[in-house]
């Protein structure tokens, strides 16, 4: 009796699970396009190059997400389908794999086996998905790969930003920004993001780049807080405790700038005589532009989720037949106090 | 549970010199005055100054320590009666959201979101001890559902975003005299203590005189011991297993008063990995994950110790990778102190 | 043979054993008796392996013993069957019978199959019909002590040490078991058999040896010795002193089952009750009697409300109030109060101190706004470690500590703190020594004497015969007899718990002696 109800309790696990997933791979599209009308039957695409539009009505098109818990993903998400919302022939199928790499490959899967239109993704690791990614080029599917990318070349286009770019900027305003106080030196407390991601590295290599142009510009202090605000808390009001004199704080995003900030005030530091430097930019409430109009952080760069370029690219791809380049490098931009209330409407900020 | 009586030879104590056992005794104090000594000769110094000795930095390092020790004496109650609550970061991350949304978005003021953030928590909580004793699931189980379940919730209830807390006395932010009630500070005697402390030792002195001092407390140490006798002692072993969990969930929930006002927000992804700290904190201080052995200031000295490692690490700029690995060696060495001692 | 020559252990502040010496012959029974503390266990568990230091010397076969461990005994052919069950509740019995001694196939795999086949002929021998696949943990605790016979059989032993075999066995499989002795002594297997039961002393043992307080009193050839002269080697007391009955004027009735009737629940292989009827009166002593799996522990637990109201029917009055317990918190409430069968699992929670464990279920007397009156606690702890003579370095040390007999009282004096009306005993002289039963017996008489009404259930008819006032037999979940004091006698119990006759015909029919 207690292996059949062990078994019942298995199988109402399994339902639930599976009644789950349904519910959530749908559209959950904020902006979902009001038709209900059946996706019209895809003939199976076979060749690879059979790049000549054929015009329909209706487009499905599956975006698998790596994990939208983040915020900067959940944004992306939110990009692509307030994007896709212009484009009524559209239609997004969303699913979220929870930084699992397994999940996300059934997730792939499944949207070819729903016989989508075409693909994007943004994949939680390369190795792990290369495979169900070829797989689907293969089969005549186009498909654009958001910000991380996969190995090899079994992809239409890639588009993301420039994480060395981005610290590189950051880095080099920084440098004016001393020369600017007459800072010398110029001590830099850096917070940075999980370091098994690129970002992190890339973000820490490009500001490093940035700042050789001042040689008064310091980093005295360096510690890891995982992208979270929580967790950069103590770790910066250890750092504030630990090194008294501090003119700059880098965080390698904007959560974790806001948490110095908030460190800053309880350590009764002056916040106006220190620079704080976020990244992402994100146009939410408790996004970075925000932070800016609002006199927190000094300054942050835009780390574009490429959500909404990639809708561009998918009506060109599917309705004008075009060919794209294989990388698209998205701009940033600086975000300060002069141009914060402009960008934050710019990107469609609630 | 059935226990295996197993013919064990009887511990000959002389073995051990009265000095070992004093130390085994009071094993989480020592490890606090060890670790104590330890990062003060470990601290940099400035101009004379040793910083981490500075009034400021302790204060911080009780400060940090009294979010995860709130949880932990939570934990601690759930972990003497022989069970586990994994949901606790995941109910901190809800009650955020809800205080945070409570303010911002529904206008509402401090009393009324104080209740009901404390209700929401004790609500998960008593969902939690509920279905453990009325379908006889594991706790393991029902917290980790419980764990998704609230984070899924959170999520919804945000709407995928962070939920920024601003304070004044306009309308449509939230009243100042939250963010003093649970982030300010008292100044007593010209230094200034945070708010954090006081609910951490408050907490615990509430609790730990409630596990000593009444019928309920020694029901919590009976029941973690052996269910079948206190039951046919006369105890209400679904009652007491109940009340326990949702005090979990209420502390959980006072905790995630504490941490709205530190960040200044209600994330739904805040939280994650508090029950894993929670546990150590518990185990470090002398808890039996067994149930039925463990102190409420054990969990509070190892809530202690955590903190401290933190801060010697971050003042040293040491990489966060020698903190998860000393952390788990020390979660180690307890349990094997703890077994010594028995 | 094996020679015991001078053997000395200390623990701090104890001395265990102090300059014992006899011999045992190969082939023969040898009994060992003593009160509890006098040392036998310590004696045992220094021939099985499990104390690796000692002072003095032990032959077995003419080599020096020097074991390190258990294992180290079981390889040299000491085999153990120990008064402590050693069974893992969640494995089944032919797990158990191999744990550590597990069959392989060829191919290093578990042959479950041999094993089971084998553990079926084990058991067999003791004409037990258990599935070998069948969790320890669902069998009575008698079944269960066969099961370790059997564990102990299979690893080959020269010399069993057999440590209380009996205390939880009914009549029949006490037969059995002295059947599979005959046989192994007829094989030339050499035994030492520790029992308080003087009867089977002089049933099957050739030899026996006295112990007290660690010293070597004296070895008898069984036939050349009776009962009061051990008796008197082993506590200096007379038979007649051990069972102090005083009569009692019984009270009003306080009592009355009326149709008990418990739904069996197929799982726990436990027997249901059947309309089972009678009455207790103040200052009375109730005897249950019965085969094991007769429902003697099922009507104590019915009282106490262990089961849940669906499974109960009929009507149960206290003091003429109806009444149906829905756990024991309201059978405590009411003024029940429960000394059950297992101490170690049901009773006592052994991580806990010796006073913890007495108040916990009547903390309620001690309590003033909610808070623990130390005080008043400890006084009430300390009179009851007086009045039952427990011996205890003192109250705050783990119960575990203590001795089996002194465990016994310590759960005694837990039920007694509730200052109960009825007083429900389930076997409560199982594994205690002579000296403690005969406290506690005094102990039970008196709280007759100041008006309780006592329902004993137990196994040992000497017991019953000497202590109650009333005899109740069950078989098979029916009442089949109802005796008074003076018309009860062990043949007439006997009898009527063997009525299966009786029993089948499923009438309201009570064997009147």
């Amino acid at each position: 009796m207690k292996t059949v109800r062990m078994f019942a309790f298995l199988a109402l696990l399994v339902v639930l699970v599976m009644t789950m997933t349904a519910c959530v791979a749908p559209a959950t599209t904020t902006t979902a396009p009001a038709a209900g009308a059946e996706v019209a039957a895809t003939e199976a695409a076979p060749a690879a190059d059979a790049q000549a539009p054929v015009k329909k009505d209706k487009y499905l098109i599956g975006m698998s997400q790596a994990n939208k818990g983040e915020p900067w993903r959940q944004a992306m998400n939110d990009q692509i389908a307030a994007a896709a919302a212009a484009h009524p022939e559209f239609e997004v199928v969303f699913a979220d794999a929870a930084q699992n790499n397994a999940k996300q490959v059934a997730d792939v899967e499944n949207f070819i086996q729903q016989g989508i239109d075409l693909l994007i993704i943004s994949p939680n690791e390369a190795a792990p998905l290369t495979d169900v990614v070829a797989k689907a080029y293969d089969k005549g599917i186009p498909v654009i790969v958001l910000d991380r990318k996969v190995n090899g070349d079994k992809y239409t286009m890639w588009i993301g930003a420039d994480n060395q770019l981005i610290g590189q900027k950051a880095g080099e305003y920084i440098a004016t920004w001393c020369k600017d106080q007459g800072h010398t030196p110029c001590n830099v407390i850096e917070i940075r993001g999980l370091e098994g991601a690129t970002p992190a590295k890339e973000r820490g290599d490009g500001f490093r780049a940035g700042i050789a142009g001042n040689p008064d510009v310091t980093i005295i202090a360096s510690q890891n807080a995982d992208w979270l605000r929580e967790k950069a808390i103590p770790v910066s009001q250890a750092m504030f405790q630990a090194n008294p004199v501090v003119d700059v704080v880098y965080a390698h995003n904007d959560p974790m700038g806001e948490a110095a900030i908030i460190s800053a005030e309880n350590a009764k530091i002056d916040l106006s005589k220190i620079a704080f430097v976020g990244i992402d930019a994100l146009p939410t409430p408790d996004g970075g532009i925000k932070s800016v109009m609002d006199g927190k952080l000094t300054v942050t760069y835009v780390y574009p989720t490429g959500g909404a370029q990639a809708i561009d690219w998918a009506a060109k791809i599917l309705e004008a037949g075009e060919k794209p380049p294989a990388t698209v490098v998205l701009e940033t931009e600086e975000v300060t106090k002069d141009n914060a209330a402009e960008l934050y409407q710019k990107y469609g900020g609630k | 549970m059935g226990q295996t009586t197993v013919v064990q030879p009887t511990q000959e104590s002389s073995r051990l010199s009265k000095f070992w056992i004093f130390i085994l005794r009071f094993q989480s104090y020592f490890g606090l005055i060890a670790i104590l000594v330890l990062s003060a000769m470990l601290s940099p110094v400035r101009n004379g100054h040793n910083i981490f000795l500075d009034p400021n930095n302790l204060l911080n390092i009780v400060r940090f320590a009294s979010e995860n020790g709130i949880i932990a004496i939570g934990m601690t109650l759930v972990i003497l009666i022989g069970g586990i609550d994994l949901s606790v970061g995941a109910v901190l991350a809800l009650s955020a959201v809800g205080a945070a949304s409570f303010m911002m978005r529904n206008g509402l003021g401090t009393l009324p979101t104080i209740f009901l953030v404390l209700s929401l928590g004790s609500l998960c909580g008593l969902t939690n001890g509920l279905i453990i004793t009325r379908f006889s699931i594991q706790a393991f189980i029902v917290t980790l559902a419980m764990l998704t379940i609230a984070r899924g919730i959170a999520s919804l209830w945000s709407g995928g975003y962070a939920i920024p807390l601003a304070f004044g006395d306009a309308p449509g932010v939230a009243p100042a005299s939250f963010k003093m009630l649970f982030a300010g500070s008292f100044t007593v005697g010209g230094v200034d203590i945070p708010v954090q402390i006081f609910y951490f030792i408050g907490v615990g002195l509430i609790a730990g005189m409630f596990l000593k001092r009444t019928a309920f407390g020694r029901h919590v140490y009976a029941v973690g011991g052996n269910e079948t006798a206190s039951r046919l002692s006369g105890v209400n072993v679904n009652r007491v297993k109940t009340i326990v969990f949702t005090i979990s969930g209420l502390l959980a929930g006072l905790a995630a008063l504490l941490h709205a006002a530190l960040v200044n927000q209600g994330s739904h992804i805040d939280g994650n990995g508090y029950e894993l700290n929670a546990i150590a904190a518990v185990v470090i201080g002398g808890t039996s994950l067994a149930g039925g052995v463990g102190t409420i200031v054990g969990s509070m000295v190892g809530a202690l110790i955590l903190s401290i490692l933190d801060n010697i690490l971050g003042l040293r700029n040491i990489p966060s990778e020698y903190q998860m690995i000393l952390k788990g060696v020390l979660i180690v060495a307890a349990v094997l102190l703890q077994r010594q001692r028995r | 043979m094996l020679e015991i020559k001078s053997v000395s252990k200390s623990f701090p502040g104890v001395r265990a054993l102090h300059n014992v010496s006899f011999d045992v012959q190969t082939g023969e029974v040898h009994a060992l008796v003593g009160e509890n503390g006098a040392g036998k266990s310590t004696l045992m568990k220094i021939l099985s392996g499990v104390y690796d230091e000692y002072e003095g010397e032990v032959y077995w076969q003419g080599q020096r013993l020097a074991l390190r461990n258990p294992r180290d005994a079981q390889t040299q052919g000491i085999g153990i069957i120990h008064q402590e069950l050693n069974l893992i509740p969640e494995l089944t019995v032919a797990e158990n019978i191999f744990l550590g001694s597990e069959l392989h196939t060829p191919l290093r795999t578990l042959d479950t199959k041999r094993m089971d086949r084998q553990a079926v002929e084990l058991l067999e021998r003791f004409n037990l019909a258990i599935p070998p696949n069948r969790p320890v943990k669902w069998l009575r605790v008698g079944e269960q002590q066969l099961a370790e016979v059997a564990k102990a059989l299979a690893l080959d032993a020269r010399l069993l040490i057999f440590d209380e075999p009996t205390s939880a066995l009914s009549e029949t499989e006490i037969e059995r078991l002295f059947a599979v002795i005959a046989g192994l002594k007829s094989q030339g297997v050499t035994m030492i058999y520790i029992s308080h039961k003087l009867d089977e002393v002089f049933r099957i043992a050739d030899c026996v040896t006295v112990l007290r307080d660690g010293e070597y009193i004296g070895t008898r050839r069984v036939q050349e010795t009776n009962p009061q002269e051990l008796i008197r080697m082993m506590v200096g007391r007379t038979l007649a002193e051990l069972f102090p009955k005083e009569t009692v004027a019984a009270g009003e009735v306080v009592l009355s089952v009326d149709n008990l009737n418990l739904a069996a629940d197929k799982r726990r292989s436990s027997r249901s009750l059947r309309d089972v009827s009678f009455t207790v009166r103040r200052g009375e002593i109730l005897g249950i009697a019965g085969l094991m799996g007769a429902g003697r522990t099922e009507l104590l637990e019915t009282l106490f409300g262990v089961y849940p109201p669906a499974r109960v029917s009929g009507q149960v009055l206290i003091n003429g109030k109806p009444q149906q317990f829905r756990s024991p918190e309201e059978a405590i409430a009411a003024g029940l109060a429960f000394v059950t069968e297992d101490r170690k699992n049901q009773s006592l929670i052994v991580r806990l101190s010796v006073a913890q464990n007495m108040t916990l279920a009547a903390l309620k007397r001690f309590l003033s706004m909610g808070f623990i009156r130390f005080a008043a606690e400890e006084q009430a702890v300390e009179n009851a470690i007086q009045q039952l003579h427990i011996k205890t370095p003192n109250s705050e040390v783990d119960v575990d500590t203590l001795s089996g007999g002194n465990q016994q009282k310590v759960a005694l004096a837990k039920c007694l703190m509730t200052r109960p009306i009825i007083l429900l005993l389930d076997e409560p002289t199982r594994g205690i020594d002579v000296g403690a039963k005969a406290e506690i017996y005094t102990l039970v008489s008196h709280l007759a004497q100041e008006g309780a009404a006592i329902v004993m259930a137990s196994s040992e008819l000497p017991e019953i015969l000497a202590m109650c006032d009333r005899v109740l037999v069950l078989c098979e979940g029916r009442l089949t007899g109802e005796f008074s004091r003076a018309e009860a006698t062990q043949e007439r119990i006997m009898e009527a718990a063997t009525a299966r006759q009786i029993v089948r015909q499923a009438a309201e029919f009570e064997v009147q002696a």
